[in-house]
């Protein structure tokens, strides 16, 4: 039995309050777990990215909206890659100074990257160019 | 679900264009072809190493999650947008 409960029982058993006054305390106590319980983190739908800016006088912008579904679907094209192409990618990004071991890379931590990608929020506001990227 | 539906917008300067395309039809037309690629797309994932019903799991899902994907730029009075429903 949840303890808020009990202690309303208790203190109605106890004389303290009466039954009406139990009644409407419980029915508050359960209207407040209920809206507790409601209350979930939202998870985001879509990847944004505005970009707005000038370029040789004239205005840029651009507005991108990448469903999460479509990144998460791209992420396990990429657990396709058969381990002897893995090693061929290692290698080329190793000549280019880039020390990543494919290999050590799971698809379920890619998984969880794509998720935690909703928290991510970037502003970027440089010489007269701002860049934004969220999720929404 | 499959894209359904893609509209496209292109102008420049004081021209511009407007494409409703109906993706389900594409689709119909394709089907054919896909299945006859098939067998050839299931051999080539064979010899590659990769898994064939995972590699066209993933395709699928790919496909799936195009709808609802949104691309506008413009450049001064030059624009171009993509929209998949």
């Amino acid at each position: 039995m949840p303890e808020h409960r009990r202690e309303v029982l208790e203190m109605l058993a106890n004389g303290r309050i009466n039954a009406d006054e139990a009644e409407r305390l419980l029915a508050a106590l359960e209207g407040t777990r209920a809206a507790a319980a409601d209350v979930s983190p939202r998870k985001p739908k879509y990847l944004r990215v505005l970009v707005e800016g000038t370029e040789n006088g004239s205005p840029l912008k651009a507005n991108v909206r990448a469903p999460m579904d479509l990144l998460r679907a791209g992420v396990r094209l990429a657990s396709l890659i058969p381990p002897q192409a893995r090693a061929h990618v290692d290698e080329a990004m190793h000549e280019h100074g880039v020390h990543l071991d494919l290999k050590q890379i799971k698809p379920e931590n890619l998984e969880e990257l794509v998720d935690k990608l909703g928290e991510v929020s970037v502003d970027v506001d440089n010489e007269g160019m701002k860049v934004r990227v969220f999720c929404e | 679900m499959i894209p359904l539906v893609a509209r496209v917008r292109a102008s420049r300067g004081r021209r511009s264009f407007r494409l409703w395309i109906p993706l389900v039809v594409l689709w119909i037309v394709l089907l054919p072809v896909i299945l006859l690629l098939l067998p050839v797309f299931g051999l080539a994932c064979i010899v590659r190493g990769v898994r064939p019903f995972r590699a066209l799991r993933s395709c699928w899902s790919l496909m799936n999650a195009l709808s609802g994907t949104h691309i506008e730029t413009a450049n001064g009075t030059d624009s171009f947008a993509i929209i998949i429903h």
